[in-house]
């Protein structure tokens, strides 16, 4: 049977091996397929489920914005015009003959016409107005409401951005809703990049072929073909890769984005994507940051003619830099134009005007300078408590600072100059000396806020802040705290006489220590105010020791120094190092009649959308009692009127009484003057790296280079309200020590507390003028 | 609650200081009177501040709009003072101070107002530091010297 039956034919035998093959293959095929289905239909729920899941969530790391203390206004304010005109031109306000909206200001002498754009501060909206500033000097002398033709009281200016903290991507936006992007900018965008955005579905097999022809007939790339959706894709994933892979990839990723959201969500996140320019190692992205940094003006106050400018960008950032390439800039701007007129968007009349317009690009970036690294120091170090760097690089947070533009601009433009006029020269034949520094920190007197920092001789340089980082002997920057220790103790007063005579102090390890005067004079028989203003070192030593050197550091603790310092006798001569902050803070205390209110910097944080996160407010202690802090006022302001600021009388004389001191270190390595007014206490310090002398005492270097900038920046007197209990008394002219050598011709007013008499030796006060005060005090009730 | 009399009063007694005050003369080695000071809200409104205990949060009155005066930037400032108070944001309003403090820093009142916000919100410490800061320039302002020590005899209570 086996054998009978016939096999399989031949062709029938191939038959079934072809069949088989067949079927297989088919398998194959069908497997192949089914495979690559699976495959591809994963591949495509992998890229909706990523576009869905990226894009729901899209949040760009925004960097923080760090803010000036913003400009206020109102009658009397300490401003003139060239100050707001100034403020107005790096907020990018336009000048204007005429104003017609926001963001435009006119000058006709000393009166300034605005229409301010409003802000809202974490604290009170300040709504837009139309207002006009009348200027006396430089002091606002009226303030009218335009719209209403009427006075009203006072007025802030938006804030100058000052700085940010940027990502690490070096990625920089402001992100805009897309009602607030112009509709001109958006037609323009759509015209030049994506006419038919309304119509596809996220890729334009249309738009191809156009693209496909024109370039065959330009014979190079003259068009793109891919849609805004696909630019988008490409922007947010960052994709180099050119591949067909890569192009398919990124097709699909747009038909799934279309496909999940709408084309105004899809446009809005187009405009603030986009990439723009590079300002450093700044990436510009979106529209609204790259309309300031082009313009320095926000978006909504651009004419036709920037926004086609700016419309022409995503083609090619750097090729049409309108900075670096104008012609470029203007033929791509131009081109923009022709497209809207094309497509309807804008009449000839429109495309006709705007097109004769000049480029309209500003120098730079009008909102950001080259930045305030010394200031910068400050802030961090004031917010590095609450908020971590992650943080400020990726939050948006907003950072309102205490910088005053007028004072830190006024004093970077004068420093360097001012040093200079009192650098004393190397001698003829030694090694040429690296320049002398400084350092220079100014602070509102009343508040503690930081108005201006110099970390260096030249300021705008990021370097050495030695405002922060350089710790230098003080030297007689200390003796207010001797005298106010003195005065405080209830056993001296501003008449106690005191010795300036050689001194030999043993030191613990058995040393000795023998301090002397500068220029080793002596004085012998000295008034304990008169010790302070002409700063002599024996009579203060002498003092001190009385004192105690413990008593003194705490002064200076009270004070709000917070810094190591050895109690060793040394320190009555400044032997304790402090950085010109720490000095100011100390000197701070002093100005503020003894209320103790810490240095700041930042004054408030806020969201992106000014919603408050943290606020640093003004703290404040009394530390000294009142009328020994009056008593030392009245002898430091008699370093400008007969001490060791003398120098100054002349010069300084109608903006007198201001109260400071010089000091001086060892060989005139360290040359310092700390001042104040009523509004502002400045500090400041010269010296060399090296610790090399400079030639220079505090009077002939730092003093001067002090008065040089608080005179620009018009420093005001101070004024202050004797205690109650202050007594005014006759004391002689001459520090004596027995009654019998009192000449009482022509006697000095002393400020005393009114339970304590001059030391009878030279008291001038007879019993018929005590009766006479006694009435006057009455009288003055 | 404080009345309302000694409020009028010190108002009364205030612009009629205004009207003799030879204006403010600073400290001077050679001329050793006393010298006092114009407050700068003193012709403007003066809303009272709440010394209620630190717990409650009393809004002030309203002024009738009839009696005020010319506004100056820190009697502009202290009505949103108020509005915040009303509001409950204590901080706002400490805020808002400070920044009529840095338009008129000699402004008795204006430290006043700031030590009794600090004092609502239990911050006694720098409640304290401004009402003495207050007193410092009180000069001859009887009824606000009153008010301020009446408050600070509040946080010394309230602090121990």
């Amino acid at each position: 049977m086996t054998e009978l039956e016939p096999g399989p034919p031949p062709d029938s035998q191939h038959h079934q091996v072809t069949g088989r093959k067949w079927s297989r293959l088919k398998l194959l095929l069908g497997g192949t397929t089914l495979l690559v289905t699976v495959a591809l239909a994963g591949w495509f729920a992998w890229i909706d489920f990523k576009i869905r899941r990226d894009f729901e969530t899209l949040q760009w790391a925004l960097p923080a914005r760090l803010y000036a203390r913003p400009v206020e206004l109102y009658v009397g304010a300490p401003v003139s015009s060239e100050d707001v005109i100034d403020t107005l031109q790096r907020l990018g306000y336009r000048h204007s003959d005429s104003i017609d909206g926001p963001g435009e200001y006119s000058v006709n002498d000393s009166v300034v016409q605005l229409w301010t754009r409003g802000f809202d501060f974490w604290d009170g909206e300040e709504v837009s107005r139309q207002v006009e500033l009348d200027f006396l000097g430089s002091h606002v002398n009226r303030l009218l409401n335009l719209s209403r033709d009427s006075e009203f009281p006072l007025l802030r200016l938006e804030p100058v951005e000052i700085a940010q903290i940027n990502p690490d991507t070096g990625e920089d936006r402001l992100p805009l809703s897309l009602s607030e992007v112009p509709t001109d900018l958006i037609n323009a965008v759509v015209a030049v990049e994506d006419r038919r955005f309304y119509d596809h579905f996220g890729v334009d097999p249309i738009g191809i072929l156009r693209a496909l022809l024109s370039n065959l007939r330009a014979g190079a790339i003259v068009q793109g073909g891919s849609t805004l959706t696909q630019q988008l894709i490409k922007n947010l994933y960052l994709t180099q890769d050119r591949t067909w892979h890569r192009k398919i990839e990124e097709a699909l990723m747009a038909l799934a984005l279309e496909l999940h959201f709408s084309k105004d969500e899809i446009l809005a996140a187009y405009l603030n994507e986009v990439f723009l320019g590079q300002d450093g190692n700044r990436a510009i992205h979106g529209f609204a940051l790259a309309a300031e940094y082009y313009f320095g003006r926000p978006l909504g106050e651009l004419p036709l003619q920037d926004l086609a400018l700016l419309a022409g960008l995503p083609r090619g950032a750097s090729y049409y830099n309108p900075r670096r390439n104008p012609e470029r800039a203007l033929e791509r701007r131009n081109v923009v134009l022709t497209r809207m007129l094309d497509q309807d968007f804008i009449t000839p009349a429109e495309n006709g005007e705007a097109r004769t317009q000049p480029l309209g690009v500003s120098e730079r970036s009008t909102q950001r300078g080259r930045g305030y690294p010394a200031f910068m120091d400050l802030v961090r170090s004031d917010i590095a408590r609450d908020y971590d760097a992650q943080a400020l690089q990726t939050e948006g947070l907003r950072i309102f600072t205490t910088l005053d533009l007028r004072i830190q601009n006024t004093m970077e433009a004068v420093l360097d100059g001012a040093v200079a006029d009192v650098e004393v020269p190397a001698p003829p034949g030694s090694p040429p000396a690296p320049p002398l520094q400084a350092a220079m920190v100014i602070t509102d007197a009343v508040t503690g806020e930081v108005r201006a920092v110099a970390g260096g001789r030249k300021p705008g340089y990021n370097g050495f802040n030695r405002a922060t980082r350089a710790l230098r002997q003080i030297g007689s920057l200390v003796k207010p705290a001797i005298a106010l220790t003195a005065l405080e103790s209830g056993d001296f007063n501003l008449a106690t006489v005191l010795d300036d005579s050689p001194l030999n102090i043993t030191l613990d390890n058995g040393d000795s220590w023998t301090p002397t005067n500068y220029g080793n004079e002596m004085y012998g028989d000295v008034y304990l105010y008169d010790a302070l203003q002409r700063s002599l070192n024996l009579a203060t030593v002498d003092l001190g020791m009385r004192l105690g050197v413990p008593s003194v550091i705490n002064t200076l603790r009270k004070l709000g120094f917070d810094g190591d310092v050895q109690p060793y006798p040394s320190v009555l001569l400044g032997a304790v190092n402090m950085t010109p902050l720490q000095v100011a803070g100390m000197y701070q205390t002093l100005a503020s009649n003894g209320f103790r209110s810490p240095l700041r910097a930042v004054e408030a944080v806020t969201t992106g959308t000014g919603e408050r996160l943290a606020r640093y407010g003004i703290a404040t202690e009394q530390v000294a009692d009142p009328v020994s802090m009056f008593q030392l006022e009245w002898a430091m302001q008699g370093v400008f009127e007969r001490g060791t600021a003398r120098s100054m009388l002349n010069r300084l004389d109608r903006r007198l009484p201001l109260a400071g001191k010089t000091g001086t270190t060892n060989d005139l390595r360290d040359s310092w003057f700390a001042g104040y007014g009523g509004d502002l206490v400045g500090v400041v310090w010269l010296g060399y790296d090296d610790n090399r002398a400079t030639g220079l005492t505090g009077a002939s270097g730092a003093l001067r280079v002090w008065s040089d900038i608080m005179e620009r920046l018009n420093l005001q007197r101070r004024q202050l309200v004797a205690p109650a209990q202050v007594s005014w008394q006759r004391v002689a002219a001459e520090p004596v020590h027995t009654e019998s050598a009192r000449d009482c011709q022509s006697p000095l007013m002393l400020p005393f507390r009114d339970d304590q008499m001059p030391p009878p030796a030279v008291n001038c006060e007879s019993r018929e003028s005590l009766i006479n005060q006694l009435f006057d005090r009455f009288r003055s009730l | 609650m404080l009345s309302r009399l000694p409020l009028l009063l010190s108002l009364s007694i205030m612009s009629a200081c205004a009207t003799y005050n030879t204006g403010r003369v600073p400290v001077s080695t050679s001329s050793p009177t006393v010298q006092r000071e114009t407050p700068a809200v003193s012709g403007g409104q003066r809303s009272q501040p709440s010394v209620s205990p630190a717990q409650e949060n009393v809004p002030p009155e309203p002024v009738p709009e009839s009696s005020r005066e010319p506004a100056t930037p820190a009697s502009t400032l202290m009505v949103s003072v108020d509005d915040a108070i009303a509001a409950g944001d204590l901080e706002r309003a400490a805020a808002i101070s400070e920044r009529a403090l840095r338009i008129s820093p000699r402004d008795a009142y204006l430290w006043y107002r700031l030590a009794d916000i600090r004092y609502q919100q239990g911050q006694y410490t720098n409640a304290e530091g401004f009402a003495r800061r207050a007193q410092s320039f009180a000069g001859d302002d009887r009824n606000l010297s009153q008010d301020i020590n009446l408050l600070l005899s509040r946080i010394s209570q309230a602090s121990r």
